[in-house]
């Protein structure tokens, strides 16, 4: 029963999107909206392939800038989490600056970048690394101060120090938060990289994209906006599947329930 | 009542501890002979865990000390072993990796550690279960691995804060029957916070009563019948009489 509960939850969201596909797709065919406006899913994915040699190097562009972008960002919020942590000042004096700098539209802010570094990758990898920076460090910063209180005690009433907690107890209790927070950022890292690239550059996704509008190709839009989705969503299930493998007992924790 | 007549192992005296102005325990003095079992009764939240945070060391009193084996130790952390209500295991640490975290901690070496710990297992029944993770042991397993945790910091002083607390009636039993059975095998003294009385008569040689706001000692009891039979639990009149000199003082 409980099997093919399962089963129907899976198959309620792929039917749901094949009837849109499929209305969508109709609706284009039978002439209710212009191709030149919306192209139809096949013509999308004609594209697609047609042009598939072009879209993979500008993915490969795309997909180390957001990587990059992700790998500094997550260095750097380690850092600031354990630093705001270790030193609740720092806590208050960073953290309302930092909730204040994600109200600021990078869509603002990705120009200055380009004035200031170029046109080259660094501006994107720097707008990437400002996405994701956030949502990890919240997390994490969270993940920590949530660690039991009557733990902490605990290892304090056996004469731990506070690098000792921090090592053995606040930072593995964090993990949890830390990977909820990094596939959050993994998604934006590329959608980061699209924006940095919308501006002006040489190569990238959001290069491409901007090329195609400008022609009037909408179906290569659009095939461009299916590999972001794909590539996002690859993302998300690798950093799920790094965290499986990194916390195998959270498993455990389900099976049990 | 009040001298030592083993080795003293632990005395609390005249602690004091204030929270926001206001006193919460008050002039306490209590004290722990080598391999006895003493309980603190007293109604829930009415101080008990302050007074066990004052003798871990992880509050300072207002007022008096704490001494083990007759030296000094107010505020000093890392005296006496401390096992919450709570299991606090770890949940990514295995059983045998949980019950080492006390040895780390003081600095010994993880494999080293785990050998101590592999030689223990047994006598808490815990040989099957060395490698199994907190989410597959039950509620009463879990306690017992935090019992192990406890012993492998420290057997001279355990504190023990309402153990058994989170567990249901029959499984509450038979862990008090359990820890009776370890502290056989391992002749720890025990101080342990319930607020239930047939826990405490069954289990103690000797009963502190703490009550009142700030909580204070008002009674110090000797148990007659030491780890009572359920039927002379019910039956004895020496158990009935301080049953009901207990719930007098409360």
């Amino acid at each position: 029963m409980r099997k093919y509960q399962n089963t129907s939850d899976k198959l309620i969201p792929i039917v749901f999107l094949l009837t849109i596909l499929i209305l969508w797709e109709a609706a284009v065919n039978l002439g209710a909206v212009e191709r030149y406006i919306l192209p139809s899913p096949t013509d999308i994915i004609t594209a697609l392939i047609a042009n598939g040699s072009d879209l993979m190097m500008h993915t490969g562009t795309t997909f180390f800038e957001g990587m990059t972008g992700l790998l500094v960002a997550v260095c750097l919020s380690l850092i600031m989490a354990i630093v705001m942590d270790l030193f609740p000042v720092v806590k208050k004096a960073i953290y309302p600056v930092l909730v204040m700098s994600q109200t600021v539209p990078i869509i603002v802010i990705a120009p200055l970048l380009a004035m200031w570094f170029g046109f080259g990758i660094a501006p994107k990898i720097f707008v990437v690394v400002l996405v994701c920076f956030f949502p990890i460090t919240v997390s994490l910063i969270e993940g920590l101060q949530s660690v039991d209180g009557e733990l902490i005690n605990l290892v304090r009433s056996m004469g731990a120090k506070k690098r000792q907690i921090f090592t053995k107890i606040k930072f593995p209790s964090a993990l949890p938060y830390f990977f909820s927070g990094l596939k959050i950022a993994a998604t934006y890292s590329i959608m980061g990289a699209v924006i940095g690239e919308w501006l002006g550059g040489k190569a990238g996704l959001g290069v491409y994209m901007l090329r195609a509008r400008h022609a009037f190709a909408l179906d290569l839009v659009f095939a461009s906006i299916l590999v972001i989705v794909v590539l996002s969503i690859g993302l998300f299930y690798g950093i799920a599947g790094i965290q499986r493998v990194m916390m195998p007992w959270e498993k455990l924790k389900e099976e049990e329930e | 009542m009040n001298t030592c007549q083993n080795k003293c192992v632990l005395k609390v005296s005249g602690v004091t501890k204030e929270y926001n102005h206001k006193n919460i325990i008050q002039n306490i003095n209590i004290h722990l002979n080598q391999g006895e079992f003493v309980s603190i009764l007293g109604p829930s939240g009415c101080g008990k865990s302050t007074l066990f945070n004052v003798i871990a060391g992880l509050l300072l009193p207002e007022d008096g000390q704490v001494f083990v084996d007759e030296k000094e130790v107010t505020g000093e952390t890392g005296k006496v072993s401390y096992m919450y209500q709570k299991d606090l295991l770890l949940p990514w640490r295995n059983v045998i990796d949980n019950a080492i975290l006390p040895l780390e901690i003081r600095g010994i070496p993880k494999n080293e550690a785990r050998e101590k710990v592999n030689a223990m297992l047994p006598v808490f029944q815990l040989e099957d279960d060395g490698k199994k993770y907190p989410a597959q042991l039950s509620g009463g397993m879990k306690q017992r691995v935090s019992l192990l945790r406890t012993t492998m910091f420290s057997q001279e002083i355990m504190l023990l804060d309402e153990p058994f607390g989170g567990l249901d009636a029959i499984t509450r039993m038979k862990m008090q029957a359990y820890l009776l059975e370890i502290l056989e095998k391992i002749k720890g003294s025990v101080l342990f916070i319930t607020h239930d009385i047939d826990e405490a008569i069954f289990l103690s040689d000797r009963i502190y009563i703490i009550n009142g706001s700030p909580a204070q000692i008002v009674k110090e009891m000797m148990v007659p019948i030491k780890h009572a039979s359920p039927e002379e639990m019910m039956t004895a009149d020496a158990l009935r009489q301080l049953r009901s000199d207990i719930l007098k003082c409360l």
